[in-house]
């Protein structure tokens, strides 16, 4: 008798509710603290730091002091800075204009073939060559004496010897070439399309749409939400690009590719921090002006 | 199989079309195929071979003797690579697994809880905190983050004094250790955006029953979610895998011991000395070091450097191959809005 009045006994089995509820709230934000932590300490933090430590005099021994906005007056008169300026610009127009739109164009191709098909083509179209690897790879083909750049120049088009990336005019063509053959970010592309009903297409196709008018009209406008964050994401990382020039040219010839991320880390390896976080946040600025225009222009919802 | 008409396949024009689509996706293919064979052949071909015009589809005389070279370099030529190439690839190891460990834990049990357990406002303002920083450029936190690296919690070149003494406030030192990578990188917005999709997906009546069946919170997450969400945690896997073995910014900026470089790093310093010393530009082989004559007598030369490549390649190679299954169906992502 007393053992199943124990076992029956409410408390056993579960907490009363408002416990159950009060304890819920604290599991709850275990799964997020962590998380919170790191996004404050790593993502935040540094971030508003930013614009104040752009305001002073950042020693690396001795004492801060607030400079107000000499750190800026002196970037603004250094003629290196707007150049870096003019070359991450043109780098991330040409970026966004050679190879944002051809892995939207093959995504909508790629979901056109048979499903076997289309699974061994996906896998070697996003098959991944590291970036590291690839800067070794293409400085290799852009050689100037033996590249097979050149070499197609040369010995197929009978063109005199070019200069590749060494030219100050076409360095940064040459360096978003390579790009097109990159799969970018692909994978989202297809996972959109993925979830457009196949009802859409026969409707359009008994209106007697054709092959680029459902493109057009269907495949297009559905993909627009991730077009919309894809395309922010790549005017962002272009503006921001560092890694590629660094190992292909070393910003070279005569500054022609040097991004404001590489003037950027010179300052840093020289020790001006305040001058660095400055440049940071202009760079900053512009990239924010950028994408806010684009998004009041480019509205990402289909429906609206 | 939509923008293809369904009636009228066999129709000359449709299938005209049909097989220009196809060429044009088979061609996308093969040159994407083609970085990979060349890196290949180059790192079998002799050094004088791999420096010379008309580029060859095969050697005429394969030989090993790159490979060799390279994985030794650290012993035949000490001014061009301190540590040997096993060193700098195991730190590679270290960072990316390190990460991975820190981050898809942190970064999941988050976006599971501001997907289905905390609702109304407190869920949206949490997701804005979570991704806000996705949609703003990181460079301009580069070097607070950097200060923070050396004087944790002060993002400052010198750790200020306590007030009325000249005793500095203790800090915590992660610059020039693993933890500098690692750390840093424990929450990741974008993967974030990717649970979160993934869990939206889940229907709630799911964990309602599991509730009533008496599970905790976290034990319904371990027991029922996780083995559903598989997809997705392949994906970001892959995703971050791939992110932090090709990082090269960050690592450059904090660490400087060659003992703890990641291979980014090292093949920044071997193109270097590469390019100084004109191995891989005979028109600048001006200020070629002994030791760099040596390495090239010894059929070094843009060989080398494929194999580097091919090296640095291969972990980002493989585990796509792994996690490939899963990459369509772990994506799930509407947009921000």
């Amino acid at each position: 008798m007393t053992a199943s009045a124990e076992t029956l006994n409410p408390s056993s089995i579960a907490p009363p509710i408002e416990v159950a509820q009060r304890r819920r709230f604290w599991t709850n934000w275990l799964f997020v603290i962590p998380a919170m932590l790191f996004q404050f300490f790593w993502g935040w933090y540094p971030m508003v730091v930013a614009i104040f430590l752009s305001l002073t005099n950042a020693p690396i021994r001795g004492d801060l002091q607030w400079r107000w906005f000499e750190n800026y007056a002196r970037l603004v008169q250094d003629p290196l800075v707007p150049f870096a300026f003019r070359v991450t610009l043109v780098y991330a127009a040409l970026s966004i204009a050679l190879t944002f739109f051809i892995p939207i164009l093959v995504a909508i191709l790629l979901m056109e073939m048979p499903p076997k098909t289309m699974r061994i083509m996906m896998i070697l179209w996003y098959l991944p060559l590291s970036g590291i690897a690839s800067t070794l790879f293409w400085q290799y083909m852009y050689n100037e004496s033996f590249g097979i750049f050149q070499w197609i120049a040369t010995a197929v088009l009978g063109l005199e010897p070019q200069a590749f990336l060494s030219s100050e005019r076409w360095v940064l063509f040459w360096l978003v070439v390579p790009g097109i053959l990159m799969y970018g970010p692909g994978l989202y592309y297809m996972a959109g399309l993925q979830s457009i009903p196949k009802s859409y297409y026969e409707a359009a196709e008994i209106e007697g749409a054709g092959f680029w008018r459902k493109i057009w009209t269907i495949s297009l406008p559905r993909l627009r939400p991730i077009i919309a964050m894809t395309l922010t994401f790549a005017i962002i990382g272009s503006l921001q690009e560092f890694t590629w020039m660094d190992l292909m040219t070393r910003g070279g010839p005569n500054g022609a590719s040097r991004t404001v991320v590489m003037y950027m880390f010179t300052l840093l390896n020289n020790g001006r921090y305040g001058d660095a976080t400055a440049l940071a946040v202009m760079l900053f600025i512009l990239i924010m002006a950028i994408v806010l225009v684009y998004r009041a222009v480019f509205k990402s919802d289909p429906d609206v | 199989m939509s923008l293809f008409p369904a009636v009228g396949r066999k129709q000359f024009r449709t299938r005209l079309s049909w097989y220009t689509v196809v060429a044009f996706l088979w061609l996308g293919v093969v040159l994407h195929l083609l970085p990979f064979y060349l890196m290949m052949v180059i790192s079998i071909t002799p050094a004088s071979e791999a420096m010379s015009m008309p580029p060859k589809l095969w050697p005429s005389q394969p030989t090993l003797a790159a490979w060799r070279l390279v994985l030794n370099l650290s012993e035949v030529a000490k001014s061009v690579l301190a540590q040997p190439l096993s060193r700098y690839f195991l730190n590679s190891l270290i960072m990316t697994f390190g990460t991975m460990a820190l981050s898809i834990p942190v970064t999941s049990l988050a976006a599971y809880a501001v997907s289905k357990l905390i609702k109304g406002r407190a869920a949206k303002n949490l997701f804005i905190f979570f991704i806000g920083t996705l949609m703003l450029p990181g460079i301009v936190s580069l070097i607070p983050s950097f200060l923070l690296t050396r004087n944790f919690p002060f993002p400052l070149p010198v750790a200020p004094h306590i007030p009325g003494t000249d005793i500095p406030f203790p800090t915590l030192r992660l610059w020039n250790t693993y933890w500098a990578v690692i750390v840093p990188a424990g929450f990741s917005a974008g993967n974030f955006l990717l649970f979160k999709g993934f869990f939206d997906g889940i229907p709630d009546s799911i964990i309602n029953a599991a509730r009533v069946d008496g599970g905790s919170e976290f034990n319904i997450f371990r027991r029922i979610i996780l083995p559903m969400s598989i997809p997705v945690y392949a994906v970001v896997a892959y995703f971050q895998f791939g992110a932090t073995w090709d990082s090269y910014l960050w690592p450059l900026v904090v660490i400087q011991d060659s003992k703890i470089a990641p291979l980014t790093v090292a093949i920044r310093s071997i193109t270097d000395a590469f390019n100084y010393a004109g191995t891989t530009n005979p028109m600048t082989a001006f200020g070629a070091s002994a030791q760099m004559n040596e390495l090239l007598r010894q059929g070094l030369s843009w060989n080398g450097l494929m194999v580097l490549g091919l090296l640095q390649a291969l972990p980002v190679f493989l585990f796509f191959i792994i996690a490939r299954e899963y990459l369509l169906k772990g994506v799930k992502i509407q947009g921000l809005k």
